[in-house]
């Protein structure tokens, strides 16, 4: 799509089949990560801390110039930089299929399962799927500025969630008055009672409009001020609050509406006056509503349903964008036709959207089997729609049968493990990679630095990278592949 | 029900990306579901061969 970069770190569970496991999920990712980068050399391992939590060979870049890293326990997947909806998709699907190959290749698969998916039912644990959109430095990065972003993520869970059974407890949140931190329970928040069935994963865990921390208070807007890019043009708009999608038609149709209303608030074209009056409250009662009538209360004192918010947003859309290029019409044919069926049965969606795909099997199941909705049978479903073992896993066996749309294919898939998008400035990274990979040893062991307290041999960050004995080398521009200047830089370098 | 395809990507990792399939030519969906149960078909036997305990195994720790 024009003007924008696209990408998408995914957090990965890792689910273990063994009544008393001599292993714990943790040990798994470790040997994941290493067969990945040490056996299949996929990558190069980082030499250098890249923060307190990531020391030297926790993780590191691959040949596709994404990176697999380990964070706080889980293998998590971030795609590389990517101009086109079509290789943002291709590049998720290939972080999955190189885990999954790996634990296939180490024989783990009677052991273990890996679950892309954002909660834990037991312990009320969550991890994230987090979309990054570049936006220019002059973005109205204002409360007043995102209003429309808000309401309009707050109402995209109708088609961007993945469901859930059941509901988290009451997230331990602070907000932010004047100058102090309050706990969000001192303006009297009640306890919600367990759920049935949600739309999305995520919803209970967002307890904050506005904020910049990530792993605790999470937002529906983080505020971290990151671009990974030249600060004086660019601003990384990061979302932490959607579900990680198994669909390929979701995850496209979630980056791609949410880049069209990025570029209406950018242009000045975005619907006026519907700004949610209390919109954490109104994500968790859009998630939670079980007629699905969607309904929210507007600062106009006006009600709306999701569905008319998100029509209002789709046509400003379709008077400013049809027609500026193929995506962008395809994500606007997608939208209205998601939007529509969604006024219907939501079997119509099944294939497309994910809650409305494990809802449908998760209601087939209880009609089958005679089970009520409080079954842990039920939670245990829940996971093995996001399992991605193609054996095994829900939505591949929803795949399998014919009953969901792709909109890349397998082909670009196994392209996209292995190689970068072309046009972004991760096609240059990812000539530093391999040339790394035919330069250095397989083992971190052999690559750290030496006692001496030496650079390491290479430093590689999303816009910037060094090798040893040279000039640091910036990449600021994403939208720059750098290549020939990459080339010239290593084949200079002395090694 | 049809949904066009996503178009084709040009710039492409190597090549230029092949077209999708179309849903129609390769009986991929996004059809209308057979809104009966799926008794006879692989799905429910996916469902009965889950594990009913593995949510209780999971025992993942929050991210970000």
């Amino acid at each position: 799509m024009l003007n924008r970069i696209f990408g998408l770190e995914t957090e990965y569970g890792l689910l273990i089949h063994e009544d008393r496991p001599d292993h714990s999920p943790t040990w798994f990712a470790h040997k994941i990560r290493d067969h990945l980068f040490q056996v299949q050399r996929r990558g190069v391992l980082d030499l250098h801390h890249r923060g307190h939590d990531e020391p030297p060979g926790n993780g590191g870049f691959l040949t596709n110039a994404g990176r697999i890293y380990l964070d706080m326990g889980h293998l998590e997947y971030a795609s590389p930089e990517c101009h086109s909806l079509m290789d943002v998709v291709a590049s998720d699907r290939a972080g999955d299929l190189l885990l999954q190959r790996t634990i296939e290749a180490l024989g783990f698969c009677d052991q273990v399962s890996l679950i892309k998916n954002n909660i834990d039912h037991e312990t009320d644990a969550t991890f994230g799927s987090h979309e990054n959109y570049l936006v220019p430095r002059r973005f109205p990065f204002s409360r007043s500025g995102m209003a429309p972003l808000v309401t309009f993520l707050v109402t995209r869970q109708i088609f961007t969630g993945s469901g859930r059974v059941g509901s988290a407890p009451l997230q331990d949140a602070w907000i932010q008055m004047d100058r102090l931190l309050v706990p969000r329970s001192t303006f009297g928040t009640q306890p919600i009672s367990e759920l049935p069935f949600q739309i999305s994963q995520r919803a209970d865990y967002i307890v904050n409009d506005f904020f910049e921390w990530v792993q605790q208070n999470r937002a529906i807007v983080n505020t971290r001020d990151e671009p990974l890019a030249d600060p004086n043009q660019y601003r990384r708009i990061h979302l932490l609050l959607g579900d990680s999608n198994m669909a390929e038609y979701a995850t496209a149709l979630k980056l791609g509406t949410t880049g069209l209303v990025l570029q209406l608030i950018e242009e000045g074209h975005a619907p006026q006056e519907l700004e949610i009056d209390e919109p954490v409250e109104a994500l968790q009662e859009i998630s939670q509503d079980q007629e699905r009538r969607w309904l929210v209360r507007l600062q106009s004192h006006k009600m709306m349903s999701a569905v008319d918010i998100q029509e209002r947003f789709l046509d400003c859309a379709v008077r400013h964008y049809s027609g500026q290029d193929e995506e962008t019409d395809w994500v606007l044919a997608q939208w209205a036709s998601v939007l529509h069926d969604l006024r219907g049965d939501y079997q119509k969606l099944v294939g497309r959207v994910d809650w409305a795909s494990k809802l449908w099997l998760l209601n087939c199941f209880r009609e089958a089997e005679h089970v009520e909705w409080t079954d842990p049978m039920l939670k245990s479903l829940d996971l093995e729609y996001h399992n991605l073992n193609p054996a095994k896993g829900l939505y591949h066996g929803l795949l399998e049968e014919g009953r969901v749309p792709r909109v890349t294919t397998d082909r670009l898939i196994d392209l996209a493990m292995d190689t970068a998008p072309k046009n972004t400035r991760a096609y240059g990274r990812s000539e530093l990679v391999r040339y790394l990979l035919s330069e250095r040893p397989a083992s971190v062991a052999d690559q750290l630095p030496a006692a001496d307290g030496l650079f390491p041999s290479y430093v590689i960050n999303w816009s910037i990278f060094q090798v040893r004995g040279r000039a640091p080398f910036p990449m600021p521009d994403p939208f720059k592949t750098y290549l020939k200047d990459v080339r010239t830089h290593l084949d200079s370098v002395i090694v | 029900m049809t949904h066009s395809m996503m178009p084709e990507r040009r710039e492409g990792p190597v090549d230029p990306m092949p077209k999708s399939p179309s849903p129609l030519d390769e009986g991929g969906g996004p059809r209308r579901p057979d809104t009966g149960s799926p008794e006879k078909d692989s799905l429910m036997k996916r469902m009965r061969k889950v594990d009913p305990k593995q949510a209780e195994r999971y025992k993942q720790r929050t991210g970000e």
